[in-house]
């Protein structure tokens, strides 16, 4: 038994935070209320300022397992995201071997089970080792429960492949999630198209690569009937273009923002800087302002962190040679907190909303709740507390964040999940 | 004010250009002598790191240092342990141990001279990062504009072709403007970028070009090799629409104005053999002034003592990042 007393309640639905005492009891939220009575045994904490919210849910990480455990493993990446308030994650396929067989996706839930304290759920490839060419087997994969299909960390570049696999996999009540990218028009290197690529003398990607990927795979799943998910989208064109398709209402997308696109631009790369190197990459203030802007208006369903480990090794190359991506999973929280709703830009209903709720709604889950009867699965966030990203404070293998040794307004100190406090500060 | 590393154009001060420019015209003196060898650099070591093919920069560094009595190695990178897939990052750990003083760098990466500088004790030369910069080059550039404009402010530079890839186009516009010299870049819709420095002028039109009425036309190699797509249609085309042609050198010698070119040339594509005979083509003074621009870099960096390693590189760039800020 657990009594938080004073709490601070976020919802998805309300911007107010109702103050409350909260009783837990064997797994579940017993009671809410002012002044409740101590139950004997019962162990008291007391959560006067701090926020309580439902644990939060990351449709987007990559924890390298099987095939890369040096950069991050099931274990690792799953600590990772206890750390950062983070209750359940959706792996990207980019495995090797790629998760595009029921083989490969039954390892993985196994692992999984036995590996982590939250639950880890798989994606699957939409083509055989994400090559783009053959169709993976799918029915195989969506017999395990895997809903989500993406050959994430590269478009499906063929259309007509693409096509077919929605006419196919929408069938069993699947969608897909797209890693959006002309590859002949990025290139190799990631790195926005503009002032900064000139001045590095890196030959950018243009934002355009990404948003005729956003509007091709929007128009394909409208021709299959399909439901489509924009990944990581870092383009204020490409929100436009989501927005657009959204507002016509003849076809079913969703969208995702990471919490680095609201965040950076590609000036932070300056000299060179690998921690900033991601795909897609930091594009400019403009973009940032678009995306935030898109965030609150509900353009992007969810956020999601993209959560992308690198060996330190790896990342201390020149930024050419570098591989792309950031951790995220410990961080999105306290910064979207830092930057965001501490001066006020959007309040903790948008978070629990757009990183909690709206995640798990896309996955098919259940949505926690802090509600009488619901069960256990929710964090406590103390305002006024700091955390500073060292290396010691970080459960992931990899600390390619340029959050690094940065400290930042915001805390999270207590993860239950059913019966288990996973982690208290 | 001496430096450790030469890495860029971009952070050198207006002084230390003119100091290394008056250098330069000292070493250059040095040439007509009989004995043209100074004892500066005796007992020092210079290793030459070319990942990439160079004639005229490797050579011209190499008998830079040789003027100055240095000792100079060459690195042979296609029998180095890269090829069995050693990393740079490797390969600088093992030249660290070796103590050299100078490491003169090619490489195909942009950045990476100064990612090399952060590891070593050596003073490192960037003789050329991908499309990044190519310091040395920019100052010999200036130094020969500079023999016949002592003083060059207000004149003008167009730099004609490849910009998108050119690290010559980027180091030596941004030295020039330093000097207050104008520059404009002209060149294919598909090779100069829209986003150029709002200082540097854009023509994509030849005649609109010459209209703007330059001092000097600045020739770029076009880089075959670089282009990964087709940014134009034919060399054929180029030439007739960008190129010097027999023509267009008649225009150019009538209003008296310079040509230069870093080299190696494509005869007959950016220019006709005409040119290699016009009495205002600065091409071979270029190469000259290399040598003594070189030596006057070698002379004034300063290799030993601390060097800023990664980490506290990296702690440094974090903590200016504007974002980071609570």
């Amino acid at each position: 038994m657990l009594l938080l007393q004073n709490a601070r309640i976020a919802s998805e639905n309300s911007p107010v935070l109702l103050e409350s005492d909260v009783l837990f009891v064997e797994g579940k939220i017993q009671d809410i209320g002012s002044g409740l009575a101590v139950p004997k045994g019962a162990r008291v904490i007391d959560a006067r300022g701090r926020v309580l919210m439902p644990g939060m849910f990351d449709a987007h990480v990559h924890f390298r397992a099987p095939g890369f455990e040096n950069k991050e493993t099931i274990t690792t990446g799953s600590e990772a995201a206890i750390n950062g308030g983070v209750t359940g994650v959706v792996m990207m396929p980019n495995t090797r071997p790629a998760i595009d067989s029921a083989a490969v996706v039954a390892t993985v839930l196994e692992n999984a089970k036995h590996r982590s304290r939250i639950p880890v759920y798989t994606s699957g490839c939409v083509t055989k080792n994400r090559d783009g060419k053959e169709l993976a087997e799918i029915e195989g994969m969506h017999r395990l429960g895997v809903t989500m299909l993406t050959d994430d960390g590269d478009t499906t570049n063929d259309p007509a492949v693409l096509l077919r696999a929605m006419q196919y996999a929408t069938e069993f009540g699947m969608f897909f999630a797209s890693h959006c990218e002309v590859p002949e028009l990025a290139g190799p290197r990631a790195l926005n198209e503009g002032v900064m690529s000139y001045r590095l003398g890196i030959k950018g990607s243009p934002a355009c690569a990404e948003e005729i990927i956003i509007d091709r795979d929007i128009r394909l799943a409208r021709a299959a009937g399909a439901h489509v998910h924009i990944q990581h989208v870092s383009s204020k064109e490409g929100m436009e273009t989501i927005r657009w398709w959204k507002s016509r209402g003849d076809v079913k997308v969703t969208a995702e923002v990471a919490p680095h696109h609201l965040l950076f631009t590609d000036e932070h790369i300056g000299d060179y800087d690998t921690n900033y190197k991601m795909n897609p990459p930091l594009r400019t203030q403009a973009d940032c302002d678009a995306l935030l802007e898109g965030l609150k208006e509900g353009v992007f369903d969810l956020i999601a962190t993209d959560h992308a480990p690198h060996t330190p090794f790896e990342k201390a190359q020149d930024f050419v040679s570098a591989p792309n991506g950031i951790t995220g999973l410990e961080t999105a929280l306290v910064s979207l907190y830092h930057f965001f709703v501490r001066p006020e830009k959007f309040g903790w209903d948008l978070v629990v909303k757009r990183y909690s709720a709206e995640p798990r709604r896309l996955m098919g889950l259940p949505i926690p709740t802090i509600e009488v009867g619901q069960p256990a699965e929710c964090i406590l966030f103390d305002t006024e507390a700091e955390t500073t990203f060292t290396q010691d404070f970080m459960k992931s293998k990899s600390q390619n964040t340029p959050f690094i040794d940065q400290t930042l307004k915001g805390r999270v100190d207590l993860v239950i999940l059913g019966s288990e406090i996973l982690l208290e500060r | 004010m001496a430096r450790k590393d030469l890495l860029d154009i971009a952070s050198l001060h207006r002084e230390e250009i003119e100091f290394l420019l008056d250098q330069s015209t000292s070493f250059k003196k040095l040439f007509t002598r009989s004995v043209k060898k100074i004892p500066a650099l005796e007992g020092k070591s210079v290793l030459m790191l070319f990942y990439e093919a160079s004639t005229r920069t490797h050579s011209s560094f190499e008998v830079a240092a040789k003027r100055l009595s240095a000792e100079v190695t060459n690195f042979d990178v296609a029998h180095s342990s890269i090829t069995k897939g050693e990393s740079v990052r490797e390969t600088i750990e093992t030249l660290q141990a070796m103590r050299t003083d100078y490491i003169v760098v090619r490489h195909s990466h942009p950045g990476l001279p100064g990612m090399i500088a952060r590891q070593t004790t050596a003073s490192v030369i960037n003789a050329g990062d991908g499309a990044h910069e190519h310091p040395t080059q920019a100052l010999l550039d200036a130094f020969t504009i500079k023999e016949k404009f002592p003083d060059p402010r207000g004149k003008r530079v167009l730099i004609i072709g490849d910009i998108l890839h050119s690290r010559v186009a980027r180091s030596t516009s941004t030295l020039l403007q330093k000097l207050g010299v104008e520059v404009a870049y002209l060149g294919p819709g598909s090779l100069v970028p829209k986003y150029v420095p709002e200082s540097i002028r854009r023509f994509t039109d030849y005649e609109a070009a010459m209209a703007w009425a330059p001092d000097v036309v600045y020739l770029l190699r076009v880089q075959m090799e670089r282009q990964d797509v087709q940014f134009f249609p034919s060399v054929r085309e180029y030439h007739r629409v960008y190129g010097i042609t027999t023509a267009r050198l008649a225009e150019i010698r009538d209003k008296g104005l310079y040509i230069m070119h870093p080299g190696p040339v494509n005869r007959g594509v950016e220019l006709c053999d005409a040119v290699m005979d016009y009495e205002r083509s600065l091409i071979t003074n270029q190469v000259e002034n290399g040598i003594s621009i070189r030596m006057a870099v070698l002379d004034w960096l300063t290799p030993g003592g601390d060097f800023p390693k990664q980490e506290a590189y990296n702690a440094q760039q974090k903590a200016s990042s504007p974002v980071i800020v609570p």
